[in-house]
């Protein structure tokens, strides 16, 4: 698989995974193994896709940890129950997103209009909840508008060929005009529907309703990504397209499937963040598609594609939403929530690329 | 690509660089269809007056699209631009107000674009960090950086120099605003360079065919590197220009102002994969994006209109340019 230094094309390694798709030699294979791996022979280190994964997942659960224990000497209210809940909620947004993000990376492409969607789906989801009283309405509603950017931002990636960093500047300009020739200022919530609120302050038991569909769909996509065909020819067409088109799979379909995904989770997350903020605000969503970009990269996967895991997205968004947390238990600047995600995505990154030098050797 | 530009600079047009040409040529078309529209449809459309002002507005995208162009030739890419304006804008503000000298506020501003310039580009080229994360990185750090000094508010130019304030309004011959004059240096000076100097050529060749490149003994990493501050001290060159026009610091200035430019860029026919584009070209893409703005400003649309409108003509100017491309790789 491609190093993240070199732009030429990866080797013929996903070619077999894409031929055989048989689970034996997956990178994400190897993220379980990773402990006893690194304790063992070089012998065993062959696989280089399972190498690079295990190790930007391990060097991110080791920041996890430390970041875990630093903030928690300095600051004890850490480890409390309203906290740690706090930080889940709020991973859920942004997990909810880079499931699909993760997908959509995986197979070399990339969406940057996630921010301006999920604050025009939140209005759109509001005002159809307004108008038909119907929470199922609403939500399908924004499923559709969401699901239909990511269909419009696949189709011009695939169909029209343009370069898909290019293509969602694009549909993010047209979506930033658009919510506001949509609405001049936020789509309160007039019905006040208990069981929409509930979608982003209820709890079932201890748990935010928000973390349970972000562990629900986290799931879905685990399980698609690692053990279904489908994944598997995910990952395929991300390291190497041509291969997957000659043998005989359509490599424009999966990418598209990873724009759709990818717009549905949006659709996900803008409702439960107009529930949490009880309207539906233009405004909202800001760097949102920055910081999901972040968590995913963070996450060890590739923007080249091809390699990556869904396992290491949950620790990047982890890293960044503790880091998050952090700065606010311990009352330092606010204005530090967007410094050091910054640093940390390059150190990581960078931690990652000496870690393979050294295994190279 | 690289071949055939090298190639073009030497001697008679190979069918790649005559392809390019001809790019050039359908971009000069729209420019020339979107004045013909507005001159048509918006009055006083056309007059010496709103040209002028629209070249000096666009000379921020086109001074910063300079670099952009350049780290896009050379197969990289840099979106640390528009937190780069807002950065900048501190020391040239805050040493202009402690010294009353232009000079030194200006110095010290290109001191950080440099120094900006040369961690992206160590990053990228030597520690082999990709570019879209250095920069994203660092534009969180910088954008960051500012929120956290100014408290999120805004440092006025309390020295207010003529020369400075002359940035923003003042006119060359009482037409062409000086900020368009800088501009059109700029671009003449790093045309000149990418088509006719042995480190233009570099750029491309290293764009085109990294491996290729360094079998020819070219130094791709010093190359990338020196690209990046290139594009640094262009984008730090556009922030004094902004913060004249504005007469303070912004914490948000720039905002955005990274999808502008690399929206016109593309749209200029220079590509992402590297090797291919001129700075022509973005300048045209700049000027078309620029030009129907104020247009529809003209006709009376809201700006949310002009949002819509410009990410329509990007993808659509791209997917028009991708089937050229196929059809004549094709056939």
């Amino acid at each position: 698989m491609a190093l993240p230094t070199s732009r030429e094309g990866p080797t013929g390694q996903m070619l077999s995974a894409a031929k055989t798709p048989a689970p034996a030699h997956g990178p994400e294979r190897r993220e379980w193994t990773e402990m006893s791996e690194l304790t063992h022979a070089p012998a065993q280190r062959r696989s280089i896709g399972g190498q690079l994964l295990g190790g930007s997942q391990l060097v991110l659960g080791a920041i996890l940890a430390v970041l875990c224990i630093a903030i928690s000497i300095a600051a004890p209210q850490f480890y409390s129950e309203p906290n740690i809940i706090a930080i889940l909620r709020q991973c859920a947004l942004v997990l909810i997103v880079a499931s699909g993000m993760t997908m959509l990376i995986i197979t070399a492409e990339v969406d940057l209009s996630v921010g301006a969607s999920l604050a025009f789906v939140g209005c759109i989801g509001m005002a159809v909840l307004n108008s038909t009283h119907s929470l199922t309405l609403g939500m399908l509603a924004a499923l559709a508008f969401a699901g239909g950017v990511g269909l419009f931002n696949g189709l011009v990636v695939t169909r029209l060929r343009v370069n898909s960093l290019i293509a969602t500047i694009g549909t993010m300009m047209m979506l930033q005009g658009g919510v506001y020739l949509f609405t001049r200022e936020a789509v309160q919530n007039h019905n006040r529907l208990a069981i929409f609120t509930d979608l982003g302050a209820g709890y079932v038991g201890a748990v935010p309703v928000p973390v349970i569909l972000a562990a629900l769909i986290f799931a879905v996509a685990y399980v698609t990504l690692r053990f279904t065909t489908l994944g598997r020819y995910l990952y395929a067409v991300g390291a190497n397209e041509k291969a997957v088109r000659l043998s005989g799979l359509r490599s424009e379909r999966l990418k598209l499937f990873g724009f759709v995904v990818t717009g549905l989770c949006v659709g996900v997350a803008g409702m439960i963040l107009s529930s949490l903020m009880n309207a539906g605000q233009p405004t909202a969503g800001r760097g949102f598609e920055l910081t999901v970009i972040a968590a995913v990269i963070l996450g060890g996967t590739s923007l080249l594609g091809g390699r990556g895991s869904l396992f290491g997205t949950l620790l990047g968004v982890l890293v960044l939403k503790v880091i998050d947390n952090g700065i606010i238990i311990l009352s330092w600047n606010q204005d530090l929530q967007m410094v050091v995600p910054g640093i940390v995505i390059i150190l990581a990154t960078y931690l990652d690329i000496i870690r393979n030098k050294a295994n190279v050797r | 690509m690289s071949l055939a530009s090298t190639a073009s600079a030497k001697a008679q047009p190979s069918m790649l660089a005559r392809l390019f040409a001809r790019q050039e040529l359908a971009l000069l078309v729209c420019l020339v269809l979107v004045l013909v529209f507005f001159s048509a449809t918006v009055e006083n459309f056309l007059s010496v007056r709103n040209m002028t002002n629209v070249l000096g507005q666009a000379s921020l995208a086109l001074t910063a699209g300079i670099g952009c162009a350049i780290v896009f030739i050379s197969g990289e890419v840099d979106i640390s631009i528009g937190s780069l304006l807002a950065t900048i804008a501190l020391p040239l503000i805050i040493i202009m107000n402690d010294t009353n000298s232009l000079l030194l506020g200006v110095s010290a501003a290109l001191l950080f674009g440099l120094i900006i310039g040369a961690v992206n580009g160590y990053l990228t080229a030597y520690a082999g960090i990709n570019s879209l994360i250095v920069t994203l990185g660092t534009m969180f750090i910088m954008r960051g950086g500012v929120y956290l000094y100014t408290g999120q508010r805004a440092i006025s130019d309390d020295a207010a120099l003529d020369s400075f304030i002359a940035l923003s309004d003042g006119r060359l011959f009482n037409i062409i605003p000086y900020s368009a004059v800088i501009a059109i240096v700029l671009l003449a000076a790093f045309g000149y360079m990418m088509q006719h100097r042995p480190f233009g050529r570099q750029i491309y060749a290293v764009g085109g065919n990294q491996e290729v490149a360094r079998l020819a003994g070219y130094d791709v990493r010093r190359v990338k590197f020196i690209c990046f501050i290139i594009s640094s001290l262009l984008a730090t060159v556009a922030g004094i220009i902004l913060a004249a026009r504005v007469g303070s610091a912004q914490h948000t200035a720039g905002l955005n102002f990274e999808f502008q430019v690399v929206a016109a860029t593309v749209l200029g026919g220079v590509s992402l994969a590297g090797g291919i584009g001129s700075l022509t070209g973005m300048a045209l893409g700049v000027l078309i994006l620029q030009f129907l703005s104020n247009g529809l400003r003209g006709l009376g649309l809201p700006t949310e209109w002009q949002l819509v409108i410009t990410g329509i003509i990007i993808i659509a100017a791209v997917a028009v340019d991708e089937a050229k491309r196929r059809r004549a790789n094709g056939g």
